[in-house]
Formats: C-alpha cells, sequence, structure tokens
C-alpha cells in the first residue's frame, strides 16, 4: 500500500489541473491580497490581514486539495475500467478508499505549506513554533471531511457529473466559508446557510488559533459532525460502486 | 488438477439468463479458446472466474478455489475488454506498481520484454497508440505471474500486425505451463492459438473440442445444384444429409458426409444435376451452424 500511495502522489503531482487550481491559484491571490489589504487588520477576528488571509488562502488550497484529488479521479477509475484493473489483483477492496484518503490528505500539505511560506516570506507573518504547528494540524486535520465528500462525489457520479459538481462544491464551500470575502459582508440569507457549512467552521478554527485563541468548541463540533457524516456517507458510497452483482 | 471448473453455473440479469447450466473443465496447463458470438455469455463467464460477478446458482473452482480466493492469492491474471490505464504514469511505473501486488510478481524486464514494452517504458500512458495501451494492458494481466490467464477478446482493438506479435507474446507465456483462457469470436484465432475450443452460444456450451474435432462433428458441409421444376423428395433420405433448402431453383443439401451425398446423388437418383457446387467445412460454418443451432 506504500507504493500505491507513492503512485497516487506522483500522478497528482503531475496532473496540471491539481497543480494550477490547488497550488498555484492559493498562493498566487494570497500574494496578490496580501499586497493589496495585508496591512489592514480585520475587526471581527482582530487579526491582520496579511495573517487572516494567510489562513483563508491556506484553507481555500486545502479544501480545494481535498476535493479535486479525489472526485474526478476516483470517478474516472471507476469509469474508465481501471478500479476493476485493480479489483482482479490480490489488492483488497477497502486498501483502495484507504489509499486514496491518505493521497489526498498528503496532497493538501503543499498548499497548507506553500501558503504559509509565501506569508512568511513576503508579509513576515511570524507566530510562535507551538502556534504553527497548532495551525498546520489542525487545518490539515479539519480536510478530512472535504475529502470525503470527493469520495462521495466520485463513487455516486459519472465522470462527467462529477466534474461540475466537485467544482460547484469546492468554490460553494470557499465562497460559505467566508474564505473570498468575509462572512459579515454576506446577506442574510446566505449567512445562515454559510454558518451551517463545514468549510465555516472550518476557518474560524483557522483564524482562531491564529490569533492566539483556543477554537470555539461549537466550530470543532461542527466539522466533527460533518466529518462523521461525510465520512460514513464516503463508505456507504464505496461500497455502493464496488459492489459484486 | 482443474485450473478452472464450472459445474452448473448459471446467470441472471433480470430476465436474461446470460448464461446457462454451464459446465466447462479446463486442466491446468492448457490453452483454450471460448469462440462465441456477441452475447453468448464469453465476458460474463469471465468475469465470473474473476469474482467481478457471482454466479446465480452453480459453483465456480479456480485450482479447487473459489474464486475470490484465487484473486486474492494472486493466481489469476487478466485482460478485461474495457480498462484504460493511469494518463499520467508511465508504461513502466503502470506495470511496477501492479507487480507489486502480487506476491509472487514476475521481474519487470522480463514482462517488459514479454509484451514487447522495453522501447516504451518511459513513456506515459497518455501517449500511447491504441494497439501500446493493449500491450500494457497484456503486461499487466501477466504481470503477477499468474498461473491462470485469462483474456476476453484481446485482438479487438489491435491491427492484423500487432495482432500476429500479440499471439507470439501469449504462447510465450503459455509455454511456461500456465493456463490460459480467451475469447474471441474471431474463429482462425481460436484455430490457430489454441489446444482446445469451447463454442458457447446462449450461455451454453454447444461443441467442444479441438477445431478439427468440431469442423467434423457438424453439417458444415454442403453440396447445391440447379434443381429446376425436378422434384425436391427424397433428397433428405441421402446418405449424410442433415437438411434440404431451396431456394429459387437451387437445392442446397447440408451434410456431414460430403463424397457420401454426392456419390448417391448420381447413382441412387434420376436426377439432371446442373450447375453442382461443393461447399466444404470451414470453421466459420461449423461455427455458424453451432451457434444457430443453439
Amino acid at each position: 500500500m506504500r507504493h500505491y500511495i507513492k503512485v497516487e502522489l506522483l500522478r497528482m503531482l503531475r496532473n496540471k489541473r491539481y497543480v494550477i487550481f490547488v497550488v498555484a491559484f492559493p498562493v498566487g491571490f494570497y500574494l496578490l491580497y496580501s499586497n493589496l489589504w495585508g496591512s489592514e487588520s480585520d475587526q471581527a477576528t482582530g487579526l491582520r490581514g496579511s495573517v487572516l488571509l494567510m489562513v483563508s488562502m491556506a484553507a481555500y488550497g486545502a479544501l480545494a486539495a481535498a476535493m479535486m484529488s479525489t472526485a474526478v479521479p476516483w470517478s474516472q477509475e471507476r469509469h474508465s475500467g481501471w478500479l476493476r484493473q485493480l479489483q482482479i489483483t490480490p489488492l483488497p477492496g477497502r486498501a483502495i478508499i484507504l489509499t486514496k484518503l491518505v493521497s489526498s490528505l498528503l496532497l493538501v500539505l503543499p498548499s497548507l505549506l506553500l501558503v504559509g511560506l509565501a506569508a512568511v516570506l513576503t508579509q513576515h507573518v511570524s507566530l510562535s513554533p507551538v502556534r504553527w504547528v497548532e495551525l498546520i494540524l489542525a487545518m490539515w486535520a479539519g480536510t478530512i471531511p472535504f475529502a470525503a465528500l470527493g469520495l462521495a462525489i466520485g463513487s455516486l457520479l459519472p465522470p462527467d457529473t462529477a466534474q461540475p459538481v466537485a467544482m460547484i462544491g469546492m468554490f460553494g464551500l470557499a465562497l460559505l466559508g467566508g474564505l473570498w470575502f468575509p462572512e459579515s459582508m454576506m446577506p442574510a440569507a446566505m449567512k445562515s446557510i454559510a454558518h451551517v457549512t463545514p468549510s465555516y467552521d472550518y476557518a474560524r478554527i483557522g483564524w482562531r488559533i491564529a490569533a492566539g485563541e483556543t477554537p470555539h468548541t461549537a466550530d470543532a463540533a461542527g466539522i466533527l459532525v460533518w466529518g462523521v457524516a461525510l465520512v460514513a456517507l464516503a463508505l456507504v458510497a464505496y461500497r455502493r460502486a464496488t459492489v459484486r452483482a | 488438477m482443474n485450473a478452472i471448473a464450472f459445474t452448473d453455473v448459471t446467470k441472471r440479469y433480470g430476465d436474461v439468463l446470460a448464461v446457462d447450466g454451464l459446465d466447462l473443465e479446463v486442466p491446468a496447463g492448457a490453452t483454450v479458446a471460448l469462440l462465441g458470438p456477441n452475447g453468448a455469455g464469453k465476458s460474463t463467464s469471465i468475469n465470473m472466474l474473476l469474482g467481478l460477478l457471482r454466479p446465480s446458482s452453480g459453483e465456480i473452482r479456480v485450482f479447487g478455489e473459489p474464486p475470490e480466493t484465487a484473486v486474492a492469492n494472486g493466481e489469476i491474471g487478466a485482460m478485461l475488454q474495457e480498462g484504460a490505464l493511469i494518463p499520467e504514469l508511465t508504461v513502466a511505473e503502470t506495470v511496477d506498481f501492479v507487480r507489486r501486488l502480487y506476491p509472487r510478481p514476475l521481474p519487470l524486464e522480463e514482462i517488459l520484454r514479454l509484451a514487447d514494452l522495453t522501447e516504451l517504458a518511459r513513456r506515459r500512458a497518455d501517449r500511447l497508440s491504441g494497439g501500446q495501451t493493449q500491450r500494457v494492458r497484456f503486461a499487466l494481466a501477466i504481470a503477477g505471474g499468474p498461473r491462470l490467464l485469462l483474456l476476453d477478446e484481446p485482438t479487438a482493438a489491435m491491427d492484423v500486425e500487432s495482432r500476429r506479435t500479440f499471439w507470439d507474446n501469449m504462447r510465450a507465456y503459455a509455454a511456461r505451463g500456465r493456463t490460459i483462457l480467451f475469447a474471441t469470436h474471431y474463429l482462425e484465432e481460436a484455430d490457430e492459438n489454441a489446444d482446445r475450443v469451447v463454442v458457447i452460444a446462449r450461455g451454453r456450451v454447444v461443441a467442444d473440442g479441438s477445431a478439427a474435432e468440431i469442423k467434423a462433428g457438424v453439417a458444415g458441409q454442403a453440396v447445391s445444384f440447379l434443381l429446376g421444376e425436378q422434384p425436391v423428395a427424397g433428397l433428405d433420405a441421402l446418405p449424410g444429409t442433415t437438411g434440404v433448402e431451396l431456394q429459387g431453383g437451387r437445392v442446397t443439401l447440408r451434410t456431414t458426409d460430403l463424397d457420401a451425398t454426392v456419390a448417391a446423388l448420381y447413382r441412387k437418383t434420376t436426377l439432371d444435376i446442373r450447375d453442382l457446387q461443393l461447399h466444404g467445412a470451414d470453421l466459420e460454418d461449423a461455427f455458424l451452424a453451432l451457434t444457430k443451432e443453439a
């Protein structure tokens, strides 16, 4: 299975779409936005713009990586016959979904780390080492629900539908989570939807850690519930997709 | 020991009976062609051998074990009808990945050589032609050094030249005492590459033997001539005759013994026979006759 994970990572790193959306976009937007608003201070969190944007763009990159590395590739593998190719080898079925999940989590790291690096190098963001570790670990673990969502989409939909659904899901979650613009600017109806999305909880946990505070229990609980629900959905969908008639 | 044993296997999709009481045993080391028209149940049978489909009733054993166990133990390699590769991986990376999933794989260089891929080892899968992709899929099928190799219409997408090379490669693999079952609807392929031909139609075995035995066993031969206004009665009683067809004044007698039928036609009838034509049996006729009867 270690070799399988290696192969999965290799192929995604060679995938242009992954590299553009997941690695280049968040870093590029961070550089752009932090130059515009980096020195302003956010009223809701009290964070400097450069730090707030670092968390937002890292969150967007991580969310995108988790979904882009799962939904469409997995759906394509099911439909192209690659899954069958694997099913007739001694590889156990559960190893396939587990590998997908682990690889997806590893593929999240480049966006998290590169955005952080860009923040340190260009905006001189500095946090204590402990805070960096907490921030990165929390933002890393927090992508599990999104990877699970991607896998569920890949299991349930054919590639030509999975593609737009994953895109809409990814941008929708980023938007509603307040990653592109603050939730305080949203109209009331959108705000109430935003509050129940996992990306909203995810970003808030990140901002609070970056601000040196303890994340709210409600946010942690929110993402935990989403995580359990989406992982369960992903497993059920995977079983359905690989069932032997 | 039998590499493959189907015992009264049935597979039903709703109202459609894809495989209907199939009994088939293939001893280890044999190369067997599963010959039949589209929809005969060839792919369904192969997918059941791989545990991808479960029989509705009956029992399948691969080297004495259920298919799932044989697959998990790395005993089976297969080339299915459809199967794309991962576009971003090279040929060598793909083959190496799959071979490492097996407990007793062949060395990478040997697999690449057996599938004629040595030159293409570093090419990415999305830059391969259709025929080259098929060769990679063959390489994946043999990567684990399986004792049983299943090929489901392996040459469907190949041109004549790649087809020849493909069968040479397959024979090289078979020469090591491995068992091979391949599905085809090309009669020539079955004739040239298998020790034994199993003809299936509508989910049942309709003939089983060497290509020569199958040709001999059916009324694939025929004699035809212009009958005109003369009576057709009595022709069906001629030695060897199995069927009489009359069309536009020309009568065709299907026969299992062409010589006897023709001799009797001249000696035992008083018919005025004009424009006599003989049709020898080839495997094509045998195949059509067999699958039609079923």
